[in-house]
């Protein structure tokens, strides 16, 4: 019976699945497509819908050991729910999300997620902030502590832990999230514009340390999936890009990027990928 | 009778009054607001004095006033102005405010721009003042209306005792209303006119519940300052302007949760413009008015104060000394009572309002029948469930069933400020938040105590001081209420003993003075608790526990 109703489910499904998405996932077995297998994150088939309408659907994507991963798409496409549901803080409407090939069914601390508007609470010290995210795990409050300042130290914040953060500014209270988000070792990051609200000199030094600091031998992360509107900071922080868009959005394109760190916009190929994904999210007009 | 146009007339009369004196503490509002800021002098006195005014329970030194009235403006015009007056100062106070922080809010760039063209004060009030208030006046409508119901259910017919036996008959004053007529129906065992009554009131409720539903959401999107609320122009098609009653219930959902972040919008923006450039510097008119004013209520105050002191013999003076200590034990004794019931309330609050703000569908269905209930007034509905089950009550409680009684009715009276006030807050927790702590898997009591109760914290102590203020209320009723049911329980609900108890039976019994020295001591203990705990409380909420300062988005 089982067997018939997953058998089901996948020709319903593949009724209106593109054909690269069929390929990639299995869902009869259960198991994550050979395209995907062993990745560290990845999704297949994900929709998510309000009502009956789609905001994105059909969406597999994967990221891999030690990789960066970001995605990009115009206003509206659905980004930042496409995050929210690969952490499962609203569930799919349809597919699923993998987390080293098993599905997750709910909120876990193994994918932490940074938000857009960067949110830490405000009674509560740099320390405490950061220390939440170990309430969970059942460790005492030195073992706590210990690890929260080994956080707040590795972003930067060392001395920093007794102040509140509207005594900080924007760049430092989102490095409390950065390391919030550490603290809880998970093994995938998902970062919805985590540089959006920042000036552009305090942007530019957190992307140039965001990738040693998101694969720091000291962190447990072995994946980051990166949404953002800035082609140039995708293009220097990302090894693969995902495009989404259309309504609902799908994916439409998935570019490697082949360029050596430390990259710079001067590199002529650097400009070449910024003119490739401009093309492909420019809207084209049309003729009357 | 009550088939007929009775109990609906009665039912329009009380609703009418209630929005004609709310009407009248807008407009009030709006005066005392402009005063407010176009003389410093006149807003440096207002505002403290309407905040230990608001925080003192008006039922306790109400009684006093309404004897006043009675005696002092003869006939049925002395209680109706009695009756209009306890719920003035129900509303006043809340709407005031309202009115005096939405005139101190106006953006300083469209203030300017009023001063370029040189606005008077008609336009100024006509096409800036008077709109930039609506929101916020509106929203505060909900609460205004719960309270003045409350109150002239209670007020439309009191006892005055012997001191008014000359004005009203047998010292028992009344007015025309609902709330008269279920007082008499009781009296007179007709509990089928009881229940028509109630009905009434119920669809008065909901059906005013429903208007000012509509009337906030149309105000928010029309007047609000940057609110994504969308300004209809239009009716659109005749299907969609019938309205689906499912809709309307969980519309007021996402009203309640635009309230509270436009609230806390101006309060923001509030305490960011608090300087003095916000003061209008144009034409001295209003400036001395103001001061003029001022001078007249100070004068009043001190004036009648020590005319009351001196009239009083002194001997009589010397027996409220002596009685002191014993009338200020009754104060404490009312003082558990309401901790009582405001513990109650607290964890109907957090624990029933948590599970509604967390799980919308049920709060969805749930919350617009609580709404309707919150403003349907306890004492109208409290002896019918008094007379169902005080055989029960009192046989298994007998030394202590008239406690059981006075915390329902309590309860019933307040425990609805601080569930609304909480579940409003839970609702603007952003979910930014709720992410963390779901992605973080926070256990639920960790993340009640480090999280969602300071993220509430503002909202929880202004529902909590409501909650305490109308608690006094409740129990001034229940502790003193001797014809309740007077064919099932002759002697009525009365308490051993209590402060609101030794009001209401001194009152009753037309003596008058030792129910307004203890109305006395008891504002004095309110106001010091008013000044000390709860504005210092609240001022530590605004100081550091505003979740919405959390988000950072330069």
């Amino acid at each position: 019976m089982e067997f018939i109703g997953k058998a089901y489910m996948t020709y319903r499904l593949s009724r209106w699945m593109p054909v690269s998405s069929r390929l990639s996932m299995n869902l009869v077995t259960g198991q994550a497509s050979p395209a995907h297998s062993g990745a560290e994150v990845s999704c297949e088939g994900l929709g998510f819908a309000y009502g009956s309408r789609f905001i994105f659907k059909d969406v597999s994507l994967a990221a891999f050991n030690d990789e960066l991963i970001a995605i990009i798409g115009p206003t509206g496409t659905g980004k930042s729910t496409l995050l929210r549901a690969l952490a499962h803080l609203i569930p799919p409407t349809t597919g699923r999300v993998l987390l080293e090939g098993k599905e997750v069914t709910k909120p876990s601390p193994a994918i932490a997620l940074i938000h857009q508007s960067i949110a830490t609470f405000p009674w509560m010290t740099a320390l405490d902030n950061v220390r939440l995210a170990l309430i969970c795990k059942g460790v005492t409050k030195e073992e706590a502590t210990e690890t929260s300042e080994k956080m707040l130290d590795l972003v930067g914040l060392k001395g920093e832990e007794a102040d509140y953060p509207k005594e900080m500014s924007g760049g430092m209270r989102q490095r409390i999230a950065i390391a919030r988000a550490l603290a809880a070792s998970p093994a995938v990051l998902l970062m919805d514009e985590p540089f959006v609200h920042l000036d552009e000199l305090t942007a530019d030094g957190l992307r140039k340390e965001i990738y040693s600091l998101v694969f720091n031998p000291e962190t447990s992360l072995r994946a980051a999936v990166l949404v953002s509107h800035n082609l140039h900071e995708v293009i220097q922080l990302a090894d693969r890009v995902y495009v989404m868009k259309g309504s609902p959005a799908v994916i439409t394109d998935e570019v490697k990027i082949d360029l050596r760190r430390p990259r710079t916009e001067r590199d002529p190929r650097f400009l070449d990928y910024l003119d490739q994904f401009f093309n492909e999210l420019s809207v084209k007009p049309t003729k009357v | 009778m009550y088939f007929g146009i009775l109990i609906p007339l009665a039912t329009l009369a009380t609703v009418g009054r209630i929005f004609a004196l709310i009407g009248l503490s807008v407009v009030t509002g709006w005066l005392l607001a402009y005063l407010c800021i176009k003389s410093r002098g006149f807003e440096n006195v207002y505002v403290p004095l309407v905040n230990v005014l608001e925080s003192i329970p008006v039922i306790g030194f109400l009684p006093l006033v309404l004897v006043a009235f009675v005696l002092s403006i003869p006939g049925a015009i002395g209680v109706e102005a009695a009756v209009d007056f306890l719920v003035f100062d129900a509303v006043s106070w809340n709407i005031w405010i309202g009115a005096y922080q939405a005139f101190k809010t106006v953006p300083e760039h469209l203030l300017e721009v009023s001063e370029n063209y040189n606005f008077g004060f008609l336009r100024r009030m006509r096409y800036l003042l008077i709109p930039h208030s609506v929101p916020r006046l509106t929203s505060n409508l909900f609460a205004s209306f719960a309270d003045a119901f409350f109150y002239i259910s209670v007020s439309e017919v009191f006892t005055a005792g012997a001191a008014t036996a000359s004005v009203c008959k047998g010292g028992v004053c009344s007015t025309f209303g609902i709330g008269t007529l279920i007082s008499r129906y009781i009296v007179e065992g007709n509990y089928v006119g009881v229940v028509y009554s109630l009905i009434s009131v119920g669809v008065a409720v909901v059906l005013v519940t429903l208007s000012l539903s509509w009337l906030s959401r149309w105000a928010v999107a029309k007047y609000g300052v940057d609110t994504p609320s969308v300004i209809k122009r239009h009716a659109g098609r005749w299907r969609g302007r019938i309205p689906q009653p499912w809709r309307r219930w969980r519309a007021l959902r996402g009203q309640a949760v635009g309230f509270s972040r436009y609230a806390w919008r101006m309060r923001a923006y509030w305490h960011s413009h608090q300087r003095p450039g916000n003061h209008l510097d144009h034409g001295n008119l209003a400036k001395y008015v103001g001061y003029a004013i001022l001078a007249c209520v100070l004068g009043y105050l001190v004036y009648s104060s020590l005319m009351l002191v001196i009239s009083v013999p002194e001997g009589t003076w010397y027996v409220f000394l002596q009685e002191t200590p014993k009338l200020l034990t009754y104060v404490g004794a009312d003082y558990l009572r309401v901790s009582v019931i405001t513990l109650a309330s607290l964890g109907f609050a957090i624990f029933v309002g948590y599970f509604l703000a967390s799980h919308h569908r049920i709060g969805d269905a749930l919350l617009p029948p609580l709404q309707a209930f919150a403003a349907f007034p306890a004492p109208t509905y409290f002896p019918l469930l008094f007379i169902a089950t005080i055989p029960f009550i009192e046989r298994a409680l007998p030394f202590f069933y008239t406690e059981v009684y006075i915390f329902i009715l309590g309860f019933l009276s307040c425990f609805y400020y601080v569930f609304f006030d909480f579940w409003i807050g839970v609702q603007a927790i952003p979910s930014e938040f709720l992410d963390v702590v779901r992605n973080h898997e926070v256990p639920f009591w960790a993340k009640m105590r480090r999280v969602i109760l300071p993220a509430s914290l503002p909202y929880l102590i202004t529902g909590l001081s409501s909650t305490i203020n109308s608690a006094w209320a409740g129990m001034a009723i229940g502790e003193y209420w001797p014809d309740i049911a007077p064919k099932v329980a002759p002697g009525g609900l009365q308490a051993p003993f209590g402060m609101m108890y030794y009001i209401t039976y001194n009152m009753a019994n037309g003596a008058i003075g030792p129910a307004a020295y203890v109305s006395l001591l008891f504002a004095v203990v309110v106001a010091i608790y008013g000044v000390v705990f709860t504005r210092n409380l609240m001022d530590l909420a605004r100081k550091k526990y505003v979740i919405e300062e959390g988000i950072f988005a330069a």
